[in-house]
């Protein structure tokens, strides 16, 4: 019988060990991710919160002792307005094919920076630069290319002035900015994938193409997907080069240009916060599609150890 | 085709490529060089290149005072923000990759959450805290958001990518008598560095552009970056856009920018080494 | 067991604390120095050789306050964007406000600016051109300081225009003709979806005696006068005499289509001359300049002023010395100076009489006429919400549908006065 006590105690050892290692390990989670949260609630959570609530109130930037509690009225004036469903879809449109080029070209730039066999300081450099100059200055320096006469793309047209070429425009300068971002993201994760793998390959007859789409891919996937993912949230948030280009004439106003117009311009501070917060539950809406219908990952889930 | 033509021939699609990109980055570039070139009297005549080049717009900005305080607040601030944002967000990237813990799933959801929001929205309510702790027009007023927002991605990105790292590397370490932070500092980091520079460049930069916290956050030179003081440019008259001096301006800014590429991008190099997992 | 995530956690919380103290020094304290009060400048203080002027206050003043300029960005907007926000936080650390001329209902009616009542009053609209008085009054009640002016001016190539048009149908008339001969030929306006528009469009339907809201801002004045206004330029879009680019023109495209030999005619402010001079001498020399053309028979233009005006803050601790401060900043002499060195147009009728200022200014008389009949923008607290909906309703120019666009201004300015739908 000692040997089963024994093989009990040893069980049990072993079990509480264990549990002491989950408990270590717990501890050590929590440690290492507590400062990254507690700066993130210390400064984002009471603007937040407070955007919310303002969100149910007539409110009024110039008259802060009047503000009134009026339930979901607000969010009833925005959805019910044509300027509000005007702006969503052109912002949609923005980002959707925003990002898709984006994802195309960030790709191919990607790719060159990885493994361009000259020149590759300069190339990594270079195509860094669009997306560190100024957004605004870029914009500006955009509108003044197109602009009629005094541009050196207009020439003798003015783009500027009609809803399809100004998006175009828009799409344009969007682009040409974000590109490095998303070849950066992307090139991480090429990082990532084992010469011996592709080597492999390569020596079995698969040509670059095909070593490209069967086993790059799928490898840098999670990348894809995390690139994709912030691009899109951030293009939905589309502001800056509106604002320069065309503030929102002929029709291209996004929803943040015209939450911009009504917070700021207006100082409605309750119609302001309500289409704040739409624009949150929408790229809540967009982060939660990519989580469920394309997998994205969200850290800390997925893989078996 | 002998190795030496395949090779030469590989050499020249890639140059080919690189010129497609540098094409792609430069011709904007050259665009807003030019505009900074350009005096009052070439400034609207449509020229692609500039035809009486001036560097008057160069000496203007430097004189300016503000501009030049502004440049060593953006690169202070901008610094310490993404030293910040990468030590936190390290740690907090390599839990939620590695490790088990109570609160796994809501922290990434609210680190989400976090940068989806509107930041027009926070703004007002950000200008009403500082002002009452105190912090307002400080760097460490600025500082603190440009930590904040640039978390999310900084969680998000490495952890992606500490995901990819072999388990087993992990494994090995710990059964050579590594303690979780050893094997962390001496293993797993370096291998991550590749993820970690990505992070440093983007933070930079996002924090270098950041227009609508420098603008609101601040009020006098003491914390003021550089696209906050480029709006402040006048030109000669209020109807007049100082054109020549904001491209000169972002000419200037954008140095530090491909300075700080130049020297990170080495490190963003292949990373897994084909040795690493064997034995 | 060691708890070697507890120490990285300390080292970040120390190197987080010791930035905290070291950058906590540099907290902005706008306090006052040595007991001199410090009235803080927000408003026009980065205009060009402003800071001569602000020294020269200093020296005046004699130890009884010092001045401060602050910068702001450079366009109205940002600069009601910053203002606005640290009025609603009640922050004592602005005295001095320059603000743009139709920000003073908004401000008043916000209780953000003080009135200036008796002496005081009497003295900042002593030698004042009675139009920007009218821009700093709300409500019967006198809240800024007029400290300079504008108005836009029609400027014409004396090469190409032997006679300057004194009605708008003479304009189209020339103008076509030289379209005819193959000649520059466009009237440049400003019609951008943007508040130089507003000023365009407000030029218009004023000329014509019309308004867009009544005087206490309690409901729209939409009527067929408006309608006619939209007529005018409706007319004028559509017409080959419009820029290509006029949806996309603000005043530095209109300035290049004049530059560029595109442009006869453009509607543009003062600055164009000495700007033009820097730009290209040889138009410089072939500019003329007359009063905005008629656009009702036998009934002046009335041009739609520009400029700004002081005001005292509300919440500033030191409100007499911030008056003396934006009396002395204004004073004649200053005005000319500010005239000469900025393109700021005098307030004060005397300054349109020094040589010194005909000299620079050759269009003063032009200048001055049109001041004594010139108008405010509408007259409102809700002045931002319908110069949102004017420039929004009215883009763009080539589309607008007089009877149409005139109901849809209507009703979207009701929405905004009784607080209802949302701005576009």
């Amino acid at each position: 019988m000692s040997t089963t006590t024994e093989a009990e105690a040893d069980i049990k050892t072993a079990k509480r060990r264990a549990s002491e290692g989950k408990r270590d390990e717990a501890r050590l989670g929590m440690m290492l991710v507590a400062p990254a949260v507690i700066v993130m609630l210390a400064v984002a959570a009471y603007p937040i919160l407070y955007a919310i609530y303002l969100s149910f109130f007539r409110a009024d930037l110039r008259t802060p002792d009047a503000n009134e509690f009026i339930w979901f009225d607000n969010y009833v004036t925005v959805l019910s307005s044509s300027i509000w469903w005007q702006a969503f879809g052109v912002t949609m449109f923005l980002t959707i094919v925003g990002a898709t080029l984006e994802l195309a070209f960030g790709m191919a730039l990607a790719v060159v920076m990885h493994r361009t066999l000259i020149g590759r300081g300069i190339v990594r450099t270079s195509a860094l630069v669009p997306y560190g100059i100024v957004t605004v200055v870029a914009a500006f320096s955009w509108r003044f290319a197109w602009t009629q006469g005094i541009g050196w793309l207009a020439g003798d047209s003015a783009p500027l002035t009609e809803r399809w070429p100004s998006l175009w425009i828009i799409v344009l300068a969007e682009v040409w900015k974000t590109v490095p971002f998303m070849a950066l993201l992307l090139m991480a994760g090429l990082a990532l994938v084992p010469e011996d793998l592709l080597k492999a390959a390569s020596m079995d007859g698969a040509n670059a193409w095909q070593r490209f789409w069967r086993i790059t891919v799928p490898l840098i996937k999670p990348s894809i997907l995390v690139a994709l993912l912030f691009r899109t949230l951030d293009a939905f948030r589309i502001f800056d080069n509106i604002y320069v280009l065309t503030n929102g004439a002929n029709d291209t106003s996004s929803v943040s240009i015209i939450a911009y117009n009504n917070l700021i311009r207006g100082l409605n501070l309750g119609i302001g916060s309500t289409m704040a917060v739409l624009i949150f539950l929408t790229t809540a809406i967009i982060a939660f599609l990519f989580v469920k219908l394309f997998g994205a990952a969200a850290p800390g889930q997925g893989e078996a150890r | 085709m002998t190795a030496a033509t395949e090779t030469t021939g590989k050499k020249f699609g890639w140059a080919a490529a690189d010129l497609v990109v540098l094409l792609y980055a430069f011709i904007p570039v050259v665009w807003i060089i030019s505009l900074s070139l350009k005096g009052d009297d070439t400034l609207n005549d449509g020229n692609y290149l500039p035809r009486n080049p001036t560097g008057e717009a160069y000496s203007t900005i430097f004189q300016n005072d503000d501009f030049i305080r502004a440049l060593i607040n953006s690169i202070g601030i901008c610094l310490i923000s993404t030293f910040i944002a990468l030590v936190l967000g390290t740690m907090a990237a390599y839990a939620i990759a590695r490790l088990e813990f109570p609160g796994k799933r809501t922290i990434v959801a609210t680190a989400l959450l976090v940068s989806m929001f509107p930041q027009i929205a926070l703004v007002t309510p950000l200008f009403k805290i500082e002002t009452a702790i105190g912090i307002f027009d400080t760097w460490l007023g600025l500082i603190i958001p440009y930590v904040t927002f640039a978390l999310p991605l900084a969680i998000y990105t490495l952890s992606a990518f500490f995901r990819e790292i072999p388990w087993e590397l992990e494994k090995a370490a710990k059964m050579d008598g590594a303690t979780p932070y050893q094997a962390f500092r001496k293993v797993i980091a370096p291998l991550a560095m590749p993820g970690v520079f990505t992070t440093a460049i983007l933070a930079f930069i996002a924090c270098w552009n950041d227009f609508l916290f420098a603008i609101s956050l601040t009020s006098t030179n003491n914390a003021r970056t550089v696209p906050a003081a480029m709006s402040y440019f006048t030109g000669a008259t209020t109807f007049e856009k100082p054109t020549a001096a904001i491209a000169a301006a972002a000419v200037v800014i954008t140095i530090p920018i491909v300075i700080f590429v130049l020297f990170f991008q080495r490190r963003i190099v292949a990373g897994l080494t084909s040795g690493a997992v064997k034995g | 067991m060691r708890h070697p995530g507890h120490e990285a956690r300390r080292k970040a919380y120390a190197a987080l604390g010791i930035a905290a103290f070291a950058l906590g020094g540099l907290a902005a304290c706008g306090g006052d120095d040595n007991g001199v009060p410090v009235i803080n400048l927000y408003g026009g203080a980065s205009a060009a050789g402003f800071d001569k002027i602000i020294a020269d206050c200093n020296e005046q003043a004699g130890g009884e306050y010092e001045i401060v300029g602050n910068l702001l960005p450079s366009d109205a907007d940002g600069q009601r964007e910053q203002m606005v926000r640290r009025l609603a936080a009640q922050d004592d650390s602005m005295d001095l406000l320059g603000m743009d001329v139709t920000w003073t209902a908004e401000f008043a009616e916000a209780g953000w600016i003080r009135e200036i009542t008796g002496d005081q009053a009497a003295a900042a609209t002593e030698d004042t051109l009675q139009p920007t008085i009218d821009t700093a009054t709300w409500d019967d009640k006198l809240y800024g300081i007029p400290k300079h002016t504008n108005v836009q001016i029609l400027w014409y190539r004396k090469s190409l225009v032997p006679e300057a048009p004194t009605t708008w149908e003479q304009v189209v008339e020339q103008a076509q003709k030289l379209a005819d001969e193959g000649k520059p030929h466009i009237i440049g306006m400003t019609a951008a979806q943007y508040e130089g528009y507003v000023v365009v469009f407000n030029t218009i339907l004023a000329s014509l005696g019309g308004t867009l809201v009544n005087e206490d801002s309690s409901a729209p004045t939409v009527d067929d006068k408006t309608v006619e206004a939209l007529d005018i330029l409706s007319n004028f879009a559509t017409s080959d005499l419009a820029s290509k680019s006029l949806g996309n023109s603000q005043e530095p495209e209109v300035f290049a289509q004049m530059q560029n030999g595109e442009a006869a005619f453009i509607v543009n402010w003062p600055y164009v001359l000495s700007a033009m001079r820097q730009a290209d001498p040889e138009i410089a020399k072939d500019l003329g300049f007359a009063r905005l053309p008629e656009f009702e028979g036998g009934q002046d233009a009335r041009a739609t002023l520009g400029g700004m005006n002081y005001a005292i803050s509300e919440y500033s601790k030191h409100p007499d010395e911030t008056y003396d401060a934006a009396m002395c900043l204004r004073s004649p002499e200053h005005q000319l100076q500010t005239a000469l060195e900025s393109g700021d147009p005098p307030v004060a009728p005397s300054v349109y009489e020094e040589p010194e200022f005909q000299d620079a200014y050759p269009m003063y008389e032009v200048m001055l006429d049109e001041l004594e009949t010139a108008v405010p923008r509408p007259v409102t607290p809700l002045y931002q919400n319908i110069s949102t909906i004017v420039s929004t309703t009215l883009s763009p120019p080539t589309s607008i549908d007089p009877q149409q666009t005139a109901d849809d201004l209507e009703s979207s300015i009701q929405d905004a006065i009784d607080g209802k739908g949302i701005l576009p």
